[in-house]
């Protein structure tokens, strides 16, 4: 059986180079930006994800998205209505109930807020499945939606997701204390008087929109990669939360860069090479760590 | 005397039909440090979740400032450091001035940046707590009583005239321990600050208080350390017959009502 991930083989190579590439040629200045787009507001999302035991949570509403674009795909096909709509939308309004019904889970469940992820994760899936096994086969290809194809995003999608995340943006700059706040001890938080629900939902609505905007550049498999592997690195180097934030920014916008410029040139996958970058820079750092400090070990040894 | 900040008058609460406080009839008075003690599973927590609003009594009434809690919304002027404290999550990427500041985001409300005044506010609250040395250092890297230092600040930030700790010296050494007495006992004084503390240690808050109540589902003993030493062994003798009075500090198990 052969699988044909979208990305590869899109793009020849051309002795021209990536650069020009560029220049030339609108669907790959659309590639550059929507991945420099992801690039910025997933880790600033997934920064406080991470920090509140929660990351998987993304993965979990990257599974609903998936069953919402099934069913954005199947409206497609029987309801003339839905011919307009992107499957993407109606996987986006999928993963904000997705994320509204795992708040609610937390709550139920406050000793156990883990178990939110399993349940929606399981549940998208399965929901996911059976949409796709109803509709019979879709003329568009749904490892497009699993894998990524950033090469195919359009002129429309690109302002969407442009609007989504400044949307995002304006979510994790006004609520910036809050989320820090609720991140840091949730119950101080909640005595001390900010309004704690609607902080989370809004905050929920912003995962989802990421979530939605990622699925092209990197597909819903991948999706939490990019708001986890930065932070994950950051975390490493970084004592104070500002600095975590700039250097997952720093370490996301660069996979994505080297991650686009690799999958051109040696004709991968641009979403799964991304996501391979991300890992080589955690691995590096932790190797640097590890260099670091038996470096420090051996010159006290020689002093003694 | 002065207005009561924390009043509790006939509350009655319990969970799931089993009874947890009854009728509790206890006030905080204004510049007043009072140590609340009571065994493990007598309902200090309980009784401190009741006084913040976070749960609703059975019956009787809780006010705040004079307020009902039901109504009180003005929680900058009180500050909580919780049991919880002491078990955050120590891998969380925050410097002290980080969360010290996080203290202010109740009192600011939403869409108000930390500015020139707040951050005097921050760097005083800092300098008062002998931790400017480390307000760049990452939190999980301090000591606990560092840490338990650094979690008073972010509740003193806001300039609370409430200070409630819930058993704020578990998991935390000895040494610490009396430091930290120390240091409530200079805020009691020095700024006037009502303060409410849930503690085990017995013996360590007597010198700092201004009065003891004990608690086991009712209030049991409440009046001044004086009082209490006076009458220790009476207050501190079980129902059931056991004297545990001269007790060890194992936590929980010092005293039986």
């Amino acid at each position: 059986m052969s699988l044909t991930v979208p990305g590869k083989g899109a793009v020849r190579q051309s002795a021209n180079g990536m650069w020009e590439m560029i220049l030339n040629y609108d669907f790959m200045r659309r590639a550059v930006l929507a991945g420099l787009i992801v690039g910025l507001i997933s880790p600033l999302v997934g920064i406080f994800l991470v920090v509140r035991r929660l990351s998987l949570i993304a993965d979990a509403l990257a599974h609903v998205t998936l069953s919402g674009v099934a069913a954005g795909l199947l409206l497609q096909k029987h309801v003339p209505l839905f011919q307009q709509v992107s499957p993407l939308h109606v996987g986006m309004v999928f993963s904000i109930g997705g994320a509204m019904f795992v708040e609610q889970l937390r709550r139920l469940y406050r000793t156990y807020q883990e178990l939110a992820i399993p349940v929606v994760l399981s549940g998208g899936i399965g929901l996911g499945v059976v949409l796709i096994s109803a509709a019979d086969g879709f003329n568009v290809d749904v490892a497009g939606y699993l894998f990524g194809s950033i090469l195919a995003v359009g002129e429309d999608e690109l302002w969407w997701m442009i609007a989504a995340a400044g949307l995002v943006l304006a979510v994790i700059y006004l609520f910036y204390k809050e989320l820090f706040a609720l991140s840091f001890d949730e119950e101080s938080a909640v005595i001390s008087g900010i309004p704690h629900r609607w902080i989370n939902l809004l905050f929920s609505f912003a995962v989802a929109l990421v979530i939605a905007a990622s699925i092209r550049v990197v597909g819903i498999l991948l999706v939490s990669a990019l708001m986890t592997l930065p932070v994950a690195s950051a975390l490493q180097i970084s004592g104070s939360f500002r600095r975590t934030i700039l250097y997952s920014l720093l370490f996301s916008e660069s996979a994505v860069l080297c991650g686009l410029a690799a999958a051109y040139y040696l004709d991968w996958s641009s979403g799964g090479t991304i996501v391979l970058v991300s890992v080589l820079i955690l691995v590096s750092i932790l190797a640097a760590k590890r260099i670091r400090r038996l470096l420090i070990l051996k010159s006290r040894q020689s002093d003694v | 005397m002065r207005e009561a900040v924390l009043r509790l008058s006939g509350v009655t609460f319990s969970y799931d039909r089993h009874p947890v406080l009854e009728g509790i009839d206890l006030e905080v008075a204004a510049g007043e440090f009072l140590g609340l003690i009571g065994p493990n599973g007598s309902g200090k927590s309980t009784l401190v979740q009741l006084s913040l609003g976070r749960l609703s009594p059975d019956a009787g009434s809780v006010y705040l400032f004079g307020e009902p809690v039901e109504k009180f919304r003005k929680w900058h002027r009180i500050g909580y450091v919780s049991q919880k404290s002491n078990s955050f999550n120590l891998g969380f990427p925050a410097t002290v001035y980080e969360v010290v500041a996080s203290g202010l985001t109740g009192k600011l409300g939403l869409f108000r940046r930390i500015g020139k005044k707040e951050r005097a506010l921050i760097r005083d609250t800092l300098e008062r707590l002998g931790l400017s040395d480390i307000a760049g250092a990452n939190i999980g890297r301090l000591s606990g009583g560092q840490q338990q230092r650094t979690f008073i600040a972010r509740a003193l930030v806001s300039r609370p005239e409430l200070l409630i700790l819930d058993e704020p010296t578990v998991g935390v050494d000895a040494e610490s321990v009396n430091q930290f007495y120390r240091l409530l006992d200079r805020l009691h004084r020095e700024e006037d600050l009502t303060i409410l503390l849930i503690t085990h240690d017995i013996d360590e808050i007597t010198a700092a208080v201004d009065r003891i109540a004990l608690l086991n589902r009712r209030i049991r003993f409440c009046g001044t350390p004086q009082e209490f030493a006076a009458r220790r062994g009476e207050v501190l003798w079980v129902e059931d017959g056991r004297d545990v009075s001269h007790a060890s500090r194992v936590p929980g198990e010092e005293i039986r009502v």
